[in-house]
């Protein structure tokens, strides 16, 4: 008997996502698979708004999900992440900055 | 032999309801369409116009107009007025002849629907009267708009919008099916004259009508003026209605005002804010679209809903904020996603301008300015593509305009956020609390599916940005694009601009 796949054994599964990015105008579609990571994921958003709308900033981006930073090499299937499900993504800003 | 007066037969021939004696009464008059719901058969009696009128003055008076506003447009046919507006103001007519033409002819069915289905004499008659309006407004826009297409061919969209799967289209589609297809005429009377037709005309027909005559549209003016004197006959079935409604179901009364209200909202500060505020040249605009709001509008609506003992909606707070907001963000998105539409719209955004919009809208740099300083330094690095969209905007599931409302944090920092709900196993997302409220409350009534929607069922092909533009049906000769992007970039030109896309990508 074998044991059920995990989910990093799946083939990547496109996840549609709904995101906004920082203090950008509009929530915008930004397609993700099951394998991104969240650093590919603040990365999948920040291309389309980042120095196009929103002035680019020196800092790494964290994707924020029900409330929660998620670490940047957590997958988007370990996060538990869902198609149609909404992230931002933020500057990892320093305190006081 | 002295004719009789007005008066005295008009009440003879209008009240023409009689007692079925081969079918019931359910048989004539179905539940479905007419929607008499809690209020007993016989209260709709009482309906009674307060402006009356007869069939052979109405048909004296709609030749008069006519023939009026066609004097107008053949005089100016043979002048070179057109070649001297500016694209913007262009751009605010292309819109509207695309929103409007064949918005009018779903006015006409509407119409018809209540000539047919009111439960009463005297509103099925005025409601004849009604669907001639509307057809005739159907027919003059169009004709008015389609004389431009061999100088443009964006004016093709005058006649060929609602037949396209464009965003802006299905978004109109969705509001007006709602509002005038597929409802009972009880409702329809609520939500297309009295809602509609009383309050958010008055804004694109008189107010733009204003503005048409100080951008040198003369035939413009002239053609919307000329629909503007029909609806204060034909909207009149609203308030008969709202009336007896209130009396016997205040509860359905106030809901069906609350939510046309809304939607219509919505769909004017998509197709009435940015025309006002950012296409019209600076020198011409008479007021801003929160004045003309709150002059045309809120002051009115206000005052009808209290007449018939109805209160402000649920969401009044919301919508008031949203007057400093929606149609900014809208604009925004329609500049941003310009391949989109079939009009050229102009950013607008100069220094000049953004003081007037800084004058009338205090918090307009702190929410916007920052965004545009970044596109006008790609536009002044000569980095047109990083102006281009290259993903769709997130479309809300009800009113299918895009997501883009910022509200306030305590902190003063404005955000763009959330709202969605699960229902049937699916997340929906919406661009306020007041589309949430709506499609909940609506949850099992059939719902367009949004451009988002149809691209993630794979309707769209292929999926990406051409097969998007090619599903909405334009095509390069008719994309928009900005007309004129020096004019509202040059003095910042020279400026230091860092963190914009070029720099990222290098």
């Amino acid at each position: 008997m074998t044991a059920e796949p995990g989910a990093e054994d799946l083939a990547p599964q496109l996840v549609p996502l709904n995101a906004i990015f920082a203090t950008d105008f509009v929530q915008i579609l930004v397609p993700v698979t099951t394998a991104n990571t969240m650093r590919e994921v603040a990365a999948a958003v920040a291309y389309h708004v980042e120095g196009k709308r929103v002035r680019a900033l020196p800092y790494d981006k964290v994707v924020i999900y029900h409330g929660e930073r998620l670490p940047a090499e957590m997958t988007v299937a370990a996060a538990g992440i869902k198609p149609l499900d909404h992230i931002t993504v933020e500057y990892d800003t320093p305190e006081g900055s | 032999m002295a004719l009789l007066k007005r008066e005295e037969w008009q009440g003879f021939v209008r009240d023409v309801d009689w007692s079925y004696r081969y079918v019931d009464d359910e048989a004539v008059y179905p539940e479905w369409h007419s929607g008499t719901g809690k209020v007993p058969r016989e209260a709709w009696q009482a309906w009674e116009e307060s402006y009356k009128v007869s069939y052979p003055e109405y048909v004296a008076t709609q030749r008069e107009k006519e023939a009026a506003a066609y004097a107008v447009k053949a005089a100016l046919q043979r002048s070179a007025t057109w070649d001297g507006l500016t694209e913007g103001w262009k751009s605010a007519t292309k819109m509207h002849f695309g929103g409007v033409a064949l918005a009018e002819f779903t006015g006409v069915l509407a119409e018809l629907k209540m000539a047919r289905f009111g439960l009463a004499g005297a509103w099925r008659n005025m409601a004849v009267f009604g669907q001639l309006d509307e057809l005739r407004h159907a027919a003059i826009t169009t004709f008015f708009g389609h004389e431009f297409i061999a100088k443009d061919p964006q004016y093709d969209w005058t006649q060929k919008t609602f037949h396209t799967n464009n965003w802006v289209a299905i978004a109109l589609r969705n509001l007006f099916d709602a509002m005038m297809t597929a409802s009972n005429v009880v409702d329809i009377a609520l939500q297309l004259p009295l809602v509609f037709e009383t309050g958010f005309t008055n804004l694109q027909f008189v107010a733009l009508a204003a503005d048409a005559l100080a951008a040198g549209d003369v035939n413009f003016a002239n053609m919307i003026s000329s629909i503007q004197t029909d609806e204060a006959r034909h909207s009149q079935q609203g308030g008969p209605t709202l009336e007896i409604l209130v009396e016997h179901d205040p509860v359905r009364a106030q809901w069906v005002v609350d939510k046309a209200f809304w939607g219509s909202a919505r769909a004017l500060s998509a197709l009435t804010g940015p025309a006002m505020d950012y296409y019209t040249p600076l020198e011409h605009r008479k007021q801003s679209y929160r004045e003309f709001m709150e002059e045309w509008i809120i002051d009115q609506f206000v005052r009808t809903v209290e007449q018939y003992g109805l209160k402000k909606p649920w969401y009044w707070d919301e919508f008031l904020r949203g007057l400093d907001i929606w149609h900014h963000g809208l604009h925004m998105g329609l500049w941003f996603w310009r391949p989109t539409i079939w009009w050229r719209p102009m950013a607008a955004v100069s220094p000049d301008e953004r003081a007037w919009l800084v004058e009338k809208y205090p918090n307009w740099e702190k929410i916007y300015g920052d965004k545009w300083d970044v596109i006008i330094d790609n536009v002044n690095s000569n980095n047109i593509e990083a102006t281009l969209p290259e993903t769709l905007p997130w479309l809300c599931s009800t009113c299918h305009l895009p997501a883009c409302n910022a509200t306030q944090s305590r902190d003063g920092t404005w955000r763009v956020r959330d709202v969605q709900l699960t229902y049937d196993g699916r997340i929906y997302h919406f661009c306020t609390n007041g589309c949430r409220q709506i499609f909940w409350k609506d949850r099992d009534n059939v719902n367009h599916e949004t451009l988002i929607d149809r691209f993630l069922a794979g309707q769209i092909q292929p999926m990406d940005v051409g097969g998007i533009l090619g599903y909405m049906g334009l095509t390069p000769d008719v994309m928009g694009d900005d007309p004129d992007y020096e004019a509202w970039t040059k003095d910042y030109a020279g400026r230091p601009a860092e963190g914009i896309a070029s720099a990222v990508q290098s």
